[in-house]
């Protein structure tokens, strides 16, 4: 396998209307397949989030992480990733999450922490371009001087690496800490009163509207790499819906890590 | 019991566990950190199972990397960090 640059391949966007948490969970595992087994052009997707949620890592245990009957109060369902790292909340508005597709050539012979930094040149790229000055911090995320702005998480199936981020535009610290039980360890630590603290969202770094953000985002990395405007196939999605029910929607999954 | 590492330059690295008798049980590891294939967490918490209560760090760290194989990527975690973890768990129980 030689090693591919960003132009060497012919990137697809897929931005859709709000999908449900557990149908994202599971759209990234079946674009992951399809890109590794050659079936689908390697893929940008923008996430459209019809409803609230808490995503966790693959290895988290749900029961430390998650307060149930907080996230019930909510209305915030509780759904496990294909990839690991940190919990995610989530709440349409407030959160842009999007997922690169790319064949593992386009990462070969790069260390993790390379390959995470190398598959977001771009979105700091699109953010300094909008007056925010941001680096990636190992392992996995993207800081400004005012915080935390995003977090990342690689997986890898047969020829294909599934990166994806989810980016604060805004956020509601105090239900966040309601919700996630580690927040709430990690200010006791630390002594500090507020979450906002280490998230500095993008909406109060920017001005702009979300959309606006998003706009910026998809035109930088066409501009970039080259992007051309695609959709999910039919099977893609029905495959996917039925993942969605059958493992990403399961108790079993989603407690799998108790 | 429970214990946690934050390992130097990596992730969270979670351990819940039971004794029974001198021996751990029930060990579930946890965290964010990155491991693949994720069927290696099972590997891993089945190692610990059964490990005496009086293991030193190294014993644990070798009993844990014994059964992964070559190809299982770690990012943000090692034997030697989940071996942290355990030790802590277990201090906690006896200090308590």
């Amino acid at each position: 396998m030689i090693r591919t640059d960003w132009r060497d391949h012919d990137w697809q966007l897929i931005h859709t209307t709000p999908q449900s948490p557990t149908l994202h969970m599971a759209l990234d595992d079946v674009l992951t397949h399809e890109v590794g087994a050659g079936r689908r052009a390697p893929t940008l997707r923008i996430w459209e989030w019809a409803s609230p949620a808490v995503v966790i890592g693959r290895f988290q245990s749900l029961r430390n992480e998650v307060d149930a009957e907080a996230a019930q109060r909510h209305g915030i369902e509780v759904v496990r990733r294909v990839s690991g790292g940190g919990a995610m909340f989530i709440e349409p508005g407030n959160t842009i999450t999007y997922s690169i597709y790319a064949p593992k050539s386009l990462v070969k012979d790069l260390s993790f922490q390379e390959a995470y930094a190398f598959l977001d040149e771009w979105v700091l790229e699109a953010l300094a371009e909008l007056g925010i000055k941001a680096w990636y911090q190992p392992l996995n995320d993207i800081t400004s001087e005012g915080g935390k702005i995003a977090g990342a998480a690689q997986v890898h199936r047969g020829g294909a690496v599934l990166h994806h981020v989810t980016m604060a535009y805004d956020i509601d610290a105090a239900k966040m800490l309601d919700v996630l039980r580690i927040g709430r360890e990690k200010l006791s630590d630390k002594g500090t009163t507020s979450a906002a603290k280490r998230v500095d969202p993008l909406r109060s770094q920017t001005g702009l509207p979300r959309e606006a953000v998003i706009e910026h985002m998809i035109a930088t990395f066409r501009r970039l790499h080259g992007l051309g405007d695609g959709t999910l196939r039919m099977d893609e999605l029905t495959q996917a819906e039925t993942l969605a029910q059958s493992k990403f929607g399961s108790r079993e999954w989603t407690a799998d890590v108790a | 019991m429970h214990g946690e590492y934050k390992m130097p330059g990596g992730k969270l690295v979670v351990i819940d566990l039971e004794l029974h008798g001198d021996r751990l049980a029930k060990v579930q590891l946890s965290g964010d950190f990155f491991l693949e294939p994720d069927g290696a967490l099972d590997l891993i918490n089945r190692a610990l199972e059964g490990q005496p209560a009086a293991a030193t760090e190294a014993e644990l760290a070798r009993a844990i990397a014994g059964p992964l194989d070559s190809d299982v990527m770690m990012y943000g975690i090692s034997p030697e960090a989940i071996a942290v973890a355990v030790r802590r768990a277990l201090h906690k129980e006896s200090a308590a």
